[in-house]
């Protein structure tokens, strides 16, 4: 969909949103929509960091604090809500009463208006430094908003608040349980989000913001208001954040300070976008699935604390070896193998890298989950050969992409450990979805292997300067 | 009420003491962050990995953990060389330092924090020293030792540090080079290695910082945090390269974070730092003793 206009894009965007809610409702398990939720409220954040951090090339360490001023804005109106007589004079007490409490899409709108003058604020105090100043002042921003919360009795202080979820959201036609309506918005905010995002990079504003990335200095000498554009980004992008976490009291039920301004927030909106790369509207999207997902089969697997450390050092590793993220792996990947056309056998490796990928990933999740099960040393044994395992993918999955010379065959050992341990996997454990999974691995191994071998895909691994010679 | 006059000049003796102690932690910062422009935002979490080494040691030998800290050293320095060079090669020679480089350190922050997490867990560590329950009286103020020893030993630290700079070879083409990397290049000297001395000096220092934080109060992974925004409060506030600017700086968010703690409560604490760097961005950049 490369040349698609926006409106368009937004009723494609909307239409796979809708297609996402219908297929989550049918499979109809409670556990899939809060998990969904979650990786929707990161694919929001995430899109909304890199609007800020990746087009303008100003890291925003605090999106915690945007997040959690949006968490905050509902509950501040909740609570007035909850007792009007208490809070108005008495001649404001009719009009407080019919306006309040308000339903979960105005606190959203409500919330983005004061998460935007919040960012418009910071941005007018701090970006007229340097990036890295930029980048500290977020983060002491944070935690400014954090004691005043803290020290804020009305919304509960650091003993936190309590938020009733209803049972159900009346829409009029529909009854839907609260759940899966707050679900619905976060597709909904997602949607906008992302197309915000693509309009932004298509349009004149997009090509001011990257002219302050590559050269603040000279877009300003060429006339590019490097001041307003940058004020407009952080306001935008704050706005996004803080609608992003108007909806959580009524998902969370309660809400700490501690819980709102969780580091995890920041560390995701950073990590995302530059594991998928931060120049394009789909590389926070990616992020956002691909970290939002495993974070939630770690956290289920595993532990909170070792998910962030899987992002953590997903995040170390992507900076220093795939700087422009996946996106940019695969452009460049396409760019030297197929310039003109989209061929089958740049495909046919794209999807085989991914797949060495995503084992990889899949790998080290269960490997680190076997590995710290203590007590059972065959069990943790087999965990850090899994890791070790999954590592060797991951390199695979690098090296396909890079086109390095070692990678094919990198990759047909790995892949040839692999096709006997599917066996010894469903010796293990013989129930049928696991049975599944080896088979498709064990199909997909074989394929691989036997492509691999193929002559026109032997030329592409071929040292560069033998290449350079052949064309 | 009458003007409480003796809790008054105990808060300020007692933030005296900690802005002491702040220098100390401090002053990697000024290093890496004032002299080598490297956004070291992962400081506090190379702090806290001191702290924690002290703690092992402490707990395991019985040695006292600023003596720890001492011995520790050349392992810290060796890390911060490490660490510089996957650095420079990743990020300063393919010029992304900005973008790239700060996500680095933020991963590394967050990586060594959440290890330290999963090892410890978030319980309080503390250390034993004969020092640490004593107390001396001057008069109506109290001098408590485990505030005094890190504040003496931390300016005594920066003091060498500042000879070292000013006085010897390599200290002084680390201060060239923040100002001209290639003149230094005219000169003979690598400007890359002296950066790299620079940066795991500054690492180093955290090695004390963090027995010194132990020493006075209970740490668990998380800690850390509060640190960023104070040490680079003190850090922006002190004019970025001097170490006496740096001092100075130090000193003053302590008294000031201290008069909070005591007269509007503890809990207002953390933002008096940020508070101060956020009025110093956007009101004087160039810090107390910048021009």
């Amino acid at each position: 969909m490369g040349n698609v206009r926006s409106p368009v894009f937004f009723l494609i965007a909307a239409a796979v949103g809708a297609a996402l809610f219908l297929v989550t409702r049918a499979i109809d398990n409670d556990y899939l929509f809060f998990a969904g939720y979650t990786v929707l409220q990161f694919i929001v954040l995430a899109t909304a960091w890199n609007i800020l951090g990746g087009y303008c090339g100003y890291v925003n360490f605090g999106s915690a604090a945007f997040f959690a001023v949006g968490a905050y804005s509902t509950v501040t109106l909740h609570k007035l809500g909850a007792n009007p007589g208490r809070y108005f004079p008495d001649a404001l007490v009719d009009v407080a009463q019919t306006v309040l409490p308000l339903n979960i899409p105005v606190l959203i709108v409500v919330a983005g208006i004061v998460a935007g003058l919040i960012g418009l604020g910071t941005g007018y105090l701090t970006l007229r430094l340097r990036g890295a100043f930029f980048a500290i002042a977020t983060l002491a921003l944070a935690v400014v908003l954090q004691t005043l919360i803290i020290n804020w009795d009305f919304v509960g202080g650091s003993r936190g608040a309590y938020i009733i979820r209803p049972q159900d959201a009346n829409l009029g036609f529909v009854n839907l349980p609260y759940i899966q309506w707050l679900f619905l918005l976060m597709i909904l905010l997602s949607v906008i989000a992302v197309t915000v995002a693509r309009m932004i990079e298509r349009s004149r504003l997009g090509y001011g913001f990257a002219t302050i990335r590559d050269d603040e200095l000279a877009a300003e000498a060429c006339g590019v208001p490097t001041l307003r554009l940058k004020l407009i980004a952080t306001t935008i992008s704050g706005a996004l954040m803080g609608m992003a976490g108007a909806p959580f009291p009524y998902y969370i039920g309660y809400l700490e300070p501690s819980s709102a301004f969780g580091l995890a927030y920041a560390v995701n909106s950073i990590a995302m976008p530059m594991i998928g790369g931060t120049t394009l509207w789909v590389g926070p999207l990616i992020g956002a699935l691909l970290l939002g997902i495993i974070q939630q089969i770690a956290t289920v697997t595993i532990s909170s604390a070792v998910n962030l450390l899987i992002v953590g050092l997903l995040l170390i590793g992507f900076v220093i070896m795939a700087p422009a993220g996946i996106v940019g792996l695969v452009r460049e990947f396409l760019r030297a193998t197929a310039p003109s056309r989209l061929d089958a056998r740049a495909v046919t490796l794209l999807a085989i890298a991914s797949y060495c990928f995503l084992i990889g990933l899949g790998g080290v999740v269960f490997g680190l989950a076997a590995a710290m099960s203590a007590g059972n040393a065959a069990l943790a044994g087999l965990g850090i050969f899994a890791l070790v395992l999954s590592l060797v993918y991951l390199a695979c999955a690098y090296g396909l992409t890079k086109l390095e010379v070692w990678s094919t065959l990198l990759t047909t050992i790995a892949l040839g450990v692999s096709i006997p341990l599917s066996f010894v996997f469903i010796w293990l454990d013989p129930r049928s979805p696991n049975v599944t999974v080896q088979v498709f691995c064990l199909v997909v191994d074989i394929a691989t292997v036997w492509y691999l071998q193929r002559d026109d895909v032997k030329r592409l691994y071929r040292p560069l300067a033998e290449r350079r010679v052949m064309s | 009420m009458d003007f409480p006059l003796e809790l008054f000049i105990n808060a300020i003796i007692a933030g005296l003491l900690l802005g002491g102690f702040y220098a100390a932690v401090t002053v990697g910062v000024s290093i890496s962050f004032g002299i080598l422009d490297i956004v070291n935002i992962a400081h506090p979490a190379f702090i806290i990995l001191g702290s924690y080494i002290a703690y092992i040691v402490n707990q395991t030998f019985g040695l006292d953990p600023i003596l720890t800290a001492f011995l520790v050293l050349p392992a810290f320095y060796a890390l911060g060389a490490s660490i510089y060079q996957v650095y420079h090669v990743s990020f300063e020679k393919r010029g992304q330092d900005a973008l790239r480089g700060l996500a680095f350190f933020f991963g590394l922050l967050f990586v060594t924090e959440v290890m330290l997490l999963l090892v410890f867990g978030v319980d309080y560590r503390y250390v034993q020293a004969p020092y640490i329950d004593q107390t001396w009286k001057l008069g109506f103020a109290d001098l408590p030792f485990r505030m005094l020893v890190p504040c003496v030993i931390s300016l005594a630290l920066l003091g060498a540090l500042q000879l070292y700079l000013s006085r010897t070879f390599t200290g002084r083409a680390i201060m060239a080079v923040s100002q001209d990397q290639l003149a230094l290049q005219l000169m003979a000297i690598d400007p890359i290695r002296i950066k790299r001395i620079a940066f795991a000096i500054s690492i180093a220092t955290a090695a004390l910082a963090g027995a010194f934080l132990i020493v006075i109060q209970p740490v668990e992974p998380s800690v850390g945090r509060e640190y960023i925004g104070r040490v680079f409060a003190i850090c922006v506030l002190g004019g970025l390269q001097s170490l006496t600017g740096t001092v100075i700086a130090a000193i003053l968010l302590g008294v000031v974070e201290s008069l909070t703690a005591t007269f509007y409560g503890p809990s207002w604490a953390p933002a008096v730092a940020f508070g101060f760097l956020l009025l110093t961005l956007a009101f004087r950049p160039a810090g107390l003793l910048g021009r």
